[in-house]
């Protein structure tokens, strides 16, 4: 290898292995501070540049609202377990089933209610237009995966449904 | 000058002339030395560059402001990439605590 030519690729080499180094350090400071809180409110406060009189509203709903929600998560576990015991029992009518799983989906639904009633709560705590986009963002977070599941079912997959 | 008139023994003075200037003799290496320039000449453009590059790269002045600006560069960037990995870890811990049935 001709002399430039080596100068210029060793050059490169620390170039990059400088650039490397400042691009990791950084980025694991900046990552590690945000891992190390615990505050299940740091995104709000971050996302939506909230007071210290917002978040403290938002953080009373936010402490209210979490025993109800866990309670709802304990009630559909139960109920999911129930219904996955009488479906492996065989021995129960499709009549039962259908009752159990009706009360899966009624769990569902209440638990869906109060925690979109949550979000509209906590959007009404923060300034309107920084709400507006919580709500949207929450609704697109928490109901749109759902969506999406839905309508890869009635779309690609729809003629698949139809053949069996 | 009329070459007719000229004496018929000039060819053999002329000869006789340039017997008795001493010519020098080659350098060392010399065929090798003239390769050496034809092949640089046609590559002449690409060398050039890069010597000229190869040679600022060594400038202290210029190597030292090229690492500050990669040092500053580089931290801004990871600073940016961790910021956006730490909103969205704060972001599911947010989403985690008030839909965790969702995740079931």
């Amino acid at each position: 290898m001709r002399k430039p030519a080596f100068i210029l690729a060793i050059a490169s080499l620390v170039a990059l292995a400088v650039f490397g180094g400042a691009f990791y350090c950084a980025h694991y400071v900046c990552a590690q501070r945000g891992a190390k809180s615990t505050d299940d409110l740091d995104w709000l406060k971050m996302e939506f540049r909230l007071s210290d009189t917002e978040l403290a509203r938002i953080r009373e709903l936010h402490d209210g609202y979490l025993p109800k929600c866990s309670d709802n998560c304990i009630l559909i576990a139960a109920k999911k377990r129930e219904l996955n015991q009488a479906i492996a029992a065989s021995t129960n009518s499709p009549a039962t089933l259908e009752t159990l799983r009706g009360e899966v989906a009624a769990l569902r639904k209440k638990c869906q209610s109060e925690m979109l009633a949550h979000f509209e709560d906590v959007s009404r705590a923060m300034p309107p237009e920084q709400g507006q986009r919580y709500l949207a963002e929450m609704k697109r977070i928490t109901l749109g995966a759902h969506e999406q599941v839905e309508q890869s079912m009635s779309g690609t997959n729809h003629a698949a449904h139809d053949h069996h | 000058m009329n070459t007719d008139k000229s004496n018929p023994n000039d060819a053999a003075l002329r000869k006789i002339l340039r017997e008795g200037r001493p010519t020098p003799g080659l350098p060392p290496r010399f065929q090798a030395n003239v390769w050496q320039r034809i092949e640089r000449g046609e590559s002449g453009a690409n060398a050039s560059w890069i010597e000229a590059l190869a040679a600022l790269v060594l400038k202290p002045r210029f190597a030292f402001a090229t690492a500050s600006a990669l040092v500053l560069i580089g931290a801004l960037l990871g600073m940016w990439e961790g910021s956006a990995h730490a909103r969205q870890t704060a972001q599911a811990r947010y989403i985690e605590s008030v839909a965790m049935s969702m995740s079931r």
